[in-house]
């Protein structure tokens, strides 16, 4: 896997590059700025943009706009921002076009070295991952008559575990429950929330989130 | 600890505003010219405004008393300006210049046309025609009595031999020695006279300054306090919205400060202690190598909390005072500081005098360090006339400049938060000045 990483703070990018170069990818360029991410991501067609979203010279939110404008140069590249803070607003602005292969984590969530790998795993292939908190904001917007709040607690778990990505597989792992019961808990939410039942993950994950968005 | 405390040269080139000191010649000179040119100017006002007020506010029911009216608050503004013109002159000091509303574009003509009479400056001005006769008749009758027997008394020696003393046929004619018992003889008129003309001579500067400082103070307190009034809480609000700014200001940094740093660090700390343990098994030495430099970024995120919370609110500012904590901000300075604090010892400041002091030097000195590729500076630091005197000098290459946006200008909305102002005096070569002025309570 090829990955470009634009990060301001020496400090994080040269962790990064370490940790990401014992897991076996390939850092094929470390920037510290926006623009300089556009066009590393346009000279070297990487697999993955690791994104900071506060960079110089605003201090803003340039990695955000930075990584969507490098999607729309190279639509293919999948992008995981990174952030010491994470805002609903971000994840909508990533998750807008809709084409998947985005993941949106907490800076913290780097140092689960495995689940940081997964994640980034995840979005190559073409899916969709958001932090537990990112989940967690979206949960708590919602309207008090909403058929969320008619799921049981398990449900509502199952729920968030769909919204941040995971694959039934992964949920079962998780619960430390059977794969069957996890498409039983599935089918019960779809059902409840009105929404098709998708076979294909991707698709899933972005139904889940429309609806959870809306 | 000690800090160095220095009888220090206060250099010139500030500006401070002093009192003009005037000979007492030229003052009698303008307070004389003030009270004989009011009387004539006043009688006029008067006769105008008394007048115009009565035919246009009796008139206001037909209409055509509203122009006469408006016409005669325009009068009465225009004696005003003159007489704010003489103010100063006369009070010694500047006044404040009211600034009569204009109507808003887009009123109607009628409100346009009413505009002064909804000003109450305007009828302030009215009233001030009216009362100052009043003051200025008597005042210029007492100021022109002072300078005739002034002026009659002292020649009196020049003008004696002229006037015909003949008694013949007017027996209650007397004279002023006779009157009191003296005989009456050249001799004794001409040096009665003259020590009349005496005594009125040494009270004339202080009579005259009456008349003309009763008159001043009517218009002054009619033709201006509202005005400085207004300036004033104009300039309190100004406060307040800078204190409002340099809050957002501060917390914004703050914030930022809290995630460059520590937060980062603290991120890298958790990712290397995760490598360690991944590591330990199938390298022992790296995982070795990585726990080393985890309790190297450890030490060092501790290092910058301190920092960061020195920088916040400095614990020896509140215990010890203003100059204990500037010593130690010199002594962290990486660029030599050269320290001279005059405040007596075991005096406090106000916290929000101390800490905004505090801030400028801080940040002054954080300049000198990232910009000025200065070899030294020095920290000035004075209390005198209630004004407390922090300057912040550097040899460095100047062309520090109060852009909006700046830090500079961020200390300058600090600094107006508790009503202090900031000079920055940096030409390109250098070297820099950094004047603060503060109320010293």
């Amino acid at each position: 896997m090829r990955v470009v990483l634009a990060e301001d703070s020496v400090l994080l990018r040269e962790g990064l590059v370490r940790l990401l170069g014992e897991a076996g990818t390939e850092v094929v360029a470390a920037v510290a700025d926006g623009p300089s991410l556009v066009r590393s991501v346009v000279e070297h067609r990487p697999d993955v943009a690791v994104v900071d979203v506060r960079m110089p010279p605003t201090h803003t939110d340039e990695g955000l706009r930075a990584a969507v404008e490098a999607r729309r140069a190279v639509p293919s590249t999948a992008v995981l921002v990174l952030s010491q803070y994470v805002e609903v607003a971000y994840a909508d602005e990533l998750l807008a076009d809709g084409a998947g292969g985005v993941g949106y984590l907490l800076k913290d969530r780097v140092a689960q070295v495995d689940q940081f790998l997964t994640a980034l795993d995840d979005v190559v292939a073409g899916g969709t991952v958001l932090d537990p908190q990112v989940v967690a904001q979206l949960f708590a917007r919602r309207r008090r008559d909403d058929p969320v709040r008619s799921l049981s607690p398990r449900e509502r778990e199952v729920l968030g575990l769909i919204a941040e990505g995971h694959s039934n597989a992964a949920i079962a792992r998780e619960l430390v429950v059977t794969q069957g019961a996890v498409e039983k808990h599935t089918q019960h939410i779809f059902a409840k929330l009105g929404l098709s039942q998708d076979e294909d993950q991707h698709r899933r994950v972005m139904a889940t989130l429309a609806y959870l968005r809306s | 600890m000690t800090t160095t405390t220095a009888e220090l040269p206060v250099r010139a080139g500030l500006p401070v505003a002093r009192e003009t000191r005037r000979g007492w010649w030229h003052q009698l000179g303008i307070d004389t010219g003030y009270v004989l040119v009011a009387f004539p100017l006043s009688l006029l006002a008067f006769v105008l405004v008394v007048t115009g007020a009565a035919v246009g506010l009796g008139l206001l029911v037909v209409w055509i008393g509203l122009p006469v009216a408006v016409g005669t608050l325009a009068v009465a503004r225009g004696f005003a300006t003159a007489e704010r013109a003489w103010l100063p002159a006369v009070l010694r000091r500047p006044v404040t210049r009211p600034v009569y509303r204009l109507p808003e574009p887009g009123a109607g003509r009628l409100r346009r046309l009413s505009g002064p009479m909804r000003e109450p400056q305007y009828w302030m001005d009215a009233l001030h025609a009216v009362l100052r006769l009043f003051v200025a008749a008597p005042a210029f009758v007492v100021a022109v009595v002072w300078w005739a027997v002034t002026l009659a008394g002292l020649s009196s020696v020049t003008w004696d031999w002229s006037i015909p003393y003949d008694e013949t046929g007017r027996p209650d004619n007397h004279t002023l020695p006779e009157v009191i018992g003296l005989a009456d003889t050249a001799t004794n008129r001409v040096l009665l006279y003259t020590a009349v003309g005496l005594l009125f001579a040494l009270t004339l500067p202080v009579v005259v300054r009456g008349c003309a400082l009763a008159q001043a103070q009517l218009g002054r307190g009619l033709l201006t306090s509202r005005a400085a009034t207004q300036a004033e809480i104009g300039r309190l609000s100004e406060g307040r919205d800078a204190a409002v700014a340099a809050e957002a200001v501060a917390l914004r940094r703050l914030e930022r400060d809290i995630h460059d740093g520590p937060q980062q660090r603290l991120v890298r700390l958790s990712m290397d202690l995760h490598r360690a343990r991944r590591m330990v098994d199938s390298d022992p030495d790296g995982a070795r190598a990585t726990l080393d430099e985890a309790a190297t970024q450890t030490r060092e995120t501790l290092e910058e909390l301190r920092a960061l919370s020195r920088g916040i609110a400095p614990p020896v500012l509140a215990d010890r005072g203003l100059a204990a904590a500037l010593a130690a901000l010199a002594a962290r300075s990486p660029v030599p500081v050269e320290l001279a604090v005059a405040l007596p010892p075991g005096q406090r400041l106000t916290p929000a005098v101390e800490n905004s002091a505090y801030f400028l030097v801080s940040e002054a000195l954080a300049n000198v360090a990232k910009h000025s590729e200065a070899t030294g500076s020095r920290v000035t630091v004075v209390c005198e006339d209630d004004r407390l005197r922090v300057v912040v000098e550097d040899d460095g290459r100047g062309g520090a400049v109060l852009a909006p946006g700046h830090g500079l200008a961020g200390l300058t909305d600090r600094l107006r938060a508790v009503d202090g102002v900031l000079t920055v005096d940096s030409p390109r070569g250098g070297p820099t000045r950094l004047i603060g002025e503060l109320p010293c309570r």
